[in-house]
C-alpha cells in the first residue's frame, strides 16, 4: 500500500505513488535546472510534461487510475535526460555534463563543521566522522581513549575544537562537511537509496529493540563483572579471621570513599545548577543544563557501581550473620563522613554558608534553571538532544536501579 | 573507448540536420521523429529532442502549428522554414563534400 499523489501534467490530472511522484519531480527539477538559461525554457517544460503525460496514459486502463512507481520510472527512462548542449559549444562542456549525469561529479570541497544532528557534547566527532567517512563511534572511541591516556588533557583539544570549528547549518554546510555533491536531486537520490532500507519500520524498530536489549545486557555483565572481579580479589584478600580484619579495615576507606565521592557529585550538580559550570568549569555553551546533570548522574553511577560491588563483596566474604555488623559499619561511618564532610563545608566555604542559610530559595532557583533549560532546548532543532537525553537518562536510570 | 563513444559527438551534431531532413519530407510532430529515428543509430529521446527543436526554432529553421489529434491533446507540427531549407541544402552539400574528401584522401 502507498499513498497517492494526485499531480498536474500540463493540465492532465494522474494519480501517482508517492515514490513515483518523487522521481518524477526529481527529473522535472532537474530539467528546470538545466534549462535555467534557456529563452524557452517555459515550453520546453510544457512540452517536456505533455510528453510524460502521453506516456502515463499508456499505463492507464478503465480500472486502473494510478501510476505505480515502476511505470514512472520506465517513463522517465523513455523521456531521457534533459541535455541542452548547443548553448555552449558542445565539444567542450559534454563530457563534463555526462559525468555529472551519471552522478560522477568531482567531489565537492570538504568543510570541517561540528553537526549537532546525532551529536553526544557539541557534534566535534560527527563532524570529525563525516569528513574523514568513518564511523562516528570510532570517533569518539579514538577521543576518550586519548582522554584517559593524556591524563584528561586531550579533552582541551575537543574545547578547541567546539570553540572553533564552526558550526553547519543550512543543507550545503552539511553537505560540504562530508565533501558530497549538493544539489536537490543528489539528495532525493541519496534518500531514494536509503529509503528502502528504513522501508520495513516494523523491521528497524525490532531491530533498535534488540539493539537496546543487546546494550543493557553489556551494561549489567560489564557491571557485574567488575564486581565479580573485586569480589574475588577481596575474597583471596580475606579470608576466614583475615577475612574479618580485612573487612575492618577496607569497610572504612570504601565507606569514606564513597561519602566524598557523593559529596562531590552532589556539590558538582549544585555549582553546575546554581552559576552554570562545575567548580568553575564552564561547561559547553551547547549543552543545556538537563543533559549536563544527566551525564553527571551518569558519570557518578559508572565510578559507584564498582565500589557497591566491592563494598557487597566483602560482606559476602565476611560470611553468616556478621555482614550485618559490617553494613551497620559502614553506614554508620558513610553518614559520619557525610556529616563531617558538610560541616567542615558550612564552616570552611562561604557560598556553601550562604546556600545552606537560603536553602529553599536556592533549590527553587536550581529548579527553575533546569526547567529553563529544558524548555529553551526543546525546539524541534534540538530532538536530537532529547533522544540523546533519552539514551542517557535510561541508562542511568538503569544504572542506579541495577 | 569504444566506436560509440568515439563517434557520439559526431552524431550529435548531425541529429539537427537529420531532424531538418525528416521535417522537410512532411509535417511531423515529435512522436513521429522518434519513431524515424528509432531504428536508427541516431535514436534519441524526448529530454534531447524538446530542447533540440526549441533551439532550432529560435534559429528559425523550423516553425510549428498546433493540430487537434483524434486521439489526445493538440499536438505540435513542426515544418522547414525558409532558412530552414536552405539550411538543409547547405548541410546535404557540405555532406557530399565531406564524402568525397575523405574517400580522395584515401587514395
Amino acid at each position: 500500500m502507498n499513498t497517492v499523489i494526485i499531480i498536474n501534467l500540463n493540465g492532465n490530472a494522474f494519480h501517482l505513488e508517492e515514490p513515483g511522484f518523487q522521481a518524477l519531480r526529481a527529473y522535472l527539477e532537474r530539467a528546470q535546472e538545466q534549462l535555467k538559461d534557456n529563452p524557452d525554457k517555459a515550453e520546453i517544460m510544457a512540452d517536456l510534461e505533455q510528453a510524460i503525460a502521453d506516456k502515463c496514459a499508456h499505463f492507464l486502463r478503465p480500472h486502473k487510475n494510478v501510476l505505480i512507481a515502476t511505470e514512472i520510472d520506465a517513463v522517465l527512462k523513455e523521456m531521457g535526460p534533459v541535455q541542452t548542449d548547443g548553448e555552449p559549444p558542445a565539444g567542450t562542456a559534454s563530457p563534463e555534463q555526462a559525468d555529472t549525469r551519471t552522478g560522477n561529479a568531482p567531489p565537492a570541497p570538504k568543510r570541517l563543521y561540528q553537526i549537532r544532528q546525532g551529536a553526544m557534547l557539541s557534534g566535534v566527532c560527527a563532524g570529525l566522522a563525516a569528513y574523514f567517512d568513518i564511523d562516528v563511534t570510532i570517533v569518539r572511541i579514538l577521543f576518550v581513549a586519548l582522554t584517559l591516556l593524556t591524563g584528561g588533557l586531550w579533552i582541551l583539544a575537543y574545547v578547541a575544537m567546539m570553540l572553533v570549528v564552526p558550526f553547519a547549518n543550512t543543507g550545503e554546510e552539511h553537505a560540504a562537511a562530508a565533501g558530497a555533491p549538493f544539489n536537490a536531486q543528489e539528495v532525493i537520490d541519496r534518500a531514494k537509496k536509503h529509503y528502502g532500507e528504513f522501508k520495513d519500520s516494523k523491521e528497524w524498530r525490532r531491530h533498535w529493540r534488540q539493539q537496546r536489549r543487546e546494550w543493557r545486557r553489556k551494561w549489567h555483565e560489564g557491571a557485574y563483572w567488575w564486581g565479580h572481579n573485586l569480589q574475588r580479589n577481596v575474597h583471596t584478600l580475606s579470608t576466614g579471621y583475615g577475612s574479618h580484619l580485612g573487612a575492618t579495615l577496607l569497610i572504612p576507606f570504601l565507606a569514606i570513599l564513597n561519602a566524598l565521592l557523593f559529596c562531590l557529585w552532589i556539590a558538582a550538580i549544585v555549582s553546575l545548577a546554581t552559576t552554570g559550570g562545575i567548580f568553575g568549569w564552564a561547561v559547553a555553551g551547547s549543552v543545556p543544563l538537563w543533559a549536563a546533570i544527566l551525564i553527571l548522574m551518569f558519570v557518578y553511577s559508572v565510578i559507584a557501581r564498582p565500589l557497591r560491588h566491592a563494598r557487597k563483596a566483602i560482606y559476602y566474604s565476611t560470611g553468616g550473620y556478621h555482614y550485618l555488623w559490617f553494613a551497620a559499619w559502614y553506614e554508620i561511618l558513610s553518614v559520619g563522613v557525610l556529616i563531617v564532610v558538610c560541616w567542615f563545608a558550612y564552616t570552611h566555604v562561604p557560598p556553601v554558608h550562604e546556600f545552606f542559610q537560603h536553602f529553599a530559595q536556592h533549590l527553587s532557583t536550581m529548579w527553575n534553571n533546569v526547567i529553563d533549560s529544558f524548555r529553551h532546548t526543546a525546539s524541534p532543532a534540538s530532538t536530537a538532544y532529547l533522544s540523546a537525553a533519552g539514551a542517557a537518562a535510561s541508562s542511568a536510570f538503569l544504572a542506579l536501579r541495577g | 573507448m569504444t566506436p560509440d563513444q568515439k563517434f557520439g559527438p559526431l552524431r550529435k551534431g548531425l541529429l539537427e540536420f537529420l531532424i531538418l531532413q525528416i521535417i522537410s519530407a512532411d509535417k511531423v510532430y515529435v512522436a513521429d521523429m522518434m519513431k524515424r529515428l528509432q531504428d536508427t543509430d541516431f535514436a534519441t529521446q524526448e529530454g534531447t529532442l524538446y530542447p533540440l527543436l526549441s533551439k532550432m526554432r529560435r534559429e528559425e529553421f523550423v516553425d510549428y502549428e498546433w493540430q487537434e489529434s483524434e486521439s489526445g491533446p493538440p499536438r505540435k507540427y513542426y515544418k522547414l522554414t525558409a532558412k530552414g531549407k536552405s539550411q538543409l541544402a547547405e548541410f546535404k552539400d557540405y555532406w557530399a563534400y565531406l564524402n568525397t574528401t575523405i574517400n580522395q584522401l584515401g587514395r
